[in-house]
């Protein structure tokens, strides 16, 4: 077991408006190990933003029962010039960027560094150093409004990097960008996490961003942690509806099944015919276990659909399929295929009986 | 050269120099717009940050505070400037010793000019990017770094701009105060060229707080732009 490197206990965070009590995080636990890339997915108005700013305390909670561990520190007993030490090694970056338009690109950077003990020739350095790390080292005399939208984020990045913290806190970091420049910096996120061993908090209402970078999910609503667990569990055995929803946007395995149901030959599917939904993962797919079924239990597989993710570095399928044979074959290829470590979910089964002729 | 000036304004040049000549009054603006630029306007930005920062916002969110200054900047900026110049007697009295003249025009300057630029200021620094200022947060600055380096840097070229549209204030209203009793070229305008039917003096005292009101807008444009890079 890794150790925790964040660890929130019962966080409660609480607004006022209108007279009413609104609960944006609601008796929160989260923990987050040294290294994770972890990630948080939610929709608008989960409470992701805000629960993500307890970290650094930029939000405090609410309720006295409390706690916020950094780096082993209990941030919420700190004082004020204690909090701001701590947060500076917690890095953060964001939706809009949030870069100094008075600035240029290279004094964006220095600006993370005022309070650094490094001296005027080797914040230059340290400038210069992130600025190559990020691939921006021909724009550091630029002005934010010169550049794009990846660009920018890249100079966040390099500010929030600047003074070698162990977390870094991505708060929606590219939800403005479009679909190209999203993969590249998040490449460059977990590029950092494996070069640094930089921790990295993500929290995003896009999936596939999840699921290109991270190891850990947490998945969030209504200011409450529906389901959290590691990205390959959470894909192949989501318990939430919400979880499942978000998997969806990724592998569109329920709207294909949508889909499906539709088709005539599914809807009034024969005895002995079963729609199954077929999950694996890792060494399972590697068997030919459609020629086996055929071979064992002359079984025939028809597939109407199929996702394969590779999720660090791991293989994940899931197949919508119809099975054919005799009732009794049909039970035993199911029986067969679950002690293949192949999961199976029974969708529909056939009751029209095969017409004689 | 002379002849022919004397000849298009004669009282202009018999008022040139001089006891209550316009040269003196060119001074006498020069000296009310400087030090009431200076003192109300580190007053007026004191106060405006003060409000920024307290308000409920703010990084130093302080209802109480805010409520003050905002009721103190509200009841200032509500009271008719002419009659601030004769409410401020006494204070001006005991502050600078006299209430005549542009040393006497001072204070009720200061009064005047220090909560509109407060407000300008606010007004300028509240547009300034939140999520810019929550980076800072993020950065580990205390309160005094965010706003010396974000708010009144990234504020910087619209701070330019008000700062310049509350000089031209001032210009304006030491020319009111000027007319009763704070000298410069308001009361000379008023006592010589008005009460006098000197029109010549009061066109070229009209003339030379143009010229004063175009310098400094220009100037004030010319740096604004050269610090705004958005």
């Amino acid at each position: 077991m890794a150790e925790p490197i964040i660890d929130l206990k019962n966080i409660c965070v609480t607004f006022k408006e209108d007279q009413r009590d609104v609960h944006a995080v609601d008796h929160v636990d989260l923990q987050i190990n040294r290294g994770d890339i972890y990630g948080v997915v939610g929709y608008s108005g989960a409470g992701k933003s805000t629960l993500i700013r307890v970290i650094n305390l930029l939000q405090r909670p609410t309720n006295a029962d409390a706690a916020v561990q950094v780096n082993g520190t209990d941030l919420l007993n700190l004082k004020a010039s204690q909090l701001r030490d701590e947060r500076r090694k917690i890095g953060m970056i964001f939706q809009h960027f949030n870069l100094m338009d008075a600035l240029s690109i290279a004094d964006n950077v220095d600006f993370a560094l005022k309070k650094s003990n490094l001296s005027k020739a080797d914040r230059k350095k340290r400038v210069a150093e992130l600025l190559e790390l990020v691939g921006l080292t021909d724009k550091a005399n630029d002005f934010p409004s010169q550049l794009s939208g990846g660009q920018k984020q890249r100079v966040g990045i390099a500010r929030a990097i600047a003074n070698r913290p162990d977390i870094l806190i991505s708060d929606e970091a590219t939800s403005a960008l479009d679909p190209k420049t999203t993969v590249a910096i998040l490449d460059l996120l977990a590029d950092l996490n494996k070069k640094l061993g930089l921790t990295v908090v993500l929290i995003t209402h896009e999936m596939d961003a999840v699921k290109r970078i991270c190891n850990r999910v947490a998945v969030m609503e209504a200011g409450r942690l529906v389901e959290t667990g590691d990205l390959l569990q959470i894909f192949s055995q989501p318990e939430a509806q919400l979880t499942k929803d978000f998997i969806d946007t990724t592998t569109h395995l329920e709207s294909a099944l949508a889909a499906v149901k539709q088709q005539p030959a599914i809807a009034h599917l024969k005895v002995g015919s079963v729609l199954v939904q077929l999950g694996y993962q890792g060494a399972s797919t590697d068997q030919p276990l459609i020629t086996e079924l055929y071979r064992r239990f002359e079984v025939s597989a028809n597939i109407l659909y199929g996702n394969l993710e590779i999720l660090q570095n791991t293989p994940v399928g899931n197949l919508l399929v119809v099975l054919s044979g005799t009732p009794k074959h049909t039970e035993q290829a199911l029986v067969f295929m679950k002690e293949q470590r192949v999961s199976v979910k029974v969708l529909e089964k056939g009751t029209e009986e095969v017409a004689h002729d | 050269m002379i002849n022919f000036l004397t000849k298009i304004m004669p009282n202009v040049i018999d008022n040139w120099s001089g006891d209550n000549g316009i040269l003196l009054g060119i001074w006498q603006t020069l000296y009310m717009t400087f030090w009431t630029t200076l003192i109300g306007g580190v007053l007026g930005l004191i106060l405006g940050i003060a409000l920024v920062v307290t308000d409920q916002h703010g990084i130093l969110a302080n209802r109480v505070v805010y409520n003050i200054l905002d009721k103190i900047v509200n009841i200032l900026r509500s009271i008719p400037f002419v009659i601030l110049l004769a409410v401020a007697f006494p204070l001006t009295q005991i502050l600078v010793g006299t209430t005549i003249g542009p040393k006497g025009a001072l204070v009720p300057l200061i009064l005047g000019t220090a909560p509109f630029y407060a407000r300008q200021v606010q007004n300028t620094l509240v547009q300034v990017d939140s999520g810019v200022i929550e980076s800072a947060e993020a950065l580990g600055y205390n309160p005094w770094t965010i706003i010396t380096s974000v708010y009144l840097r990234e504020g910087l070229p619209d701070l330019i701009r008000t700062s310049v549209l509350t000089i031209i204030s001032i210009i304006g209203l030491t020319a009111m105060a000027g007319a009763v009793g704070g000298g410069g070229l308001g009361y000379i305008a008023i006592s010589k060229g008005y009460q006098r039917y000197q029109n010549d003096i009061t066109l070229v005292c009209t003339l030379l707080i143009l010229v004063l009101v175009f310098v400094i807008q220009a100037l004030g444009d010319l740096w604004a732009r050269k610090v705004d890079h958005r």
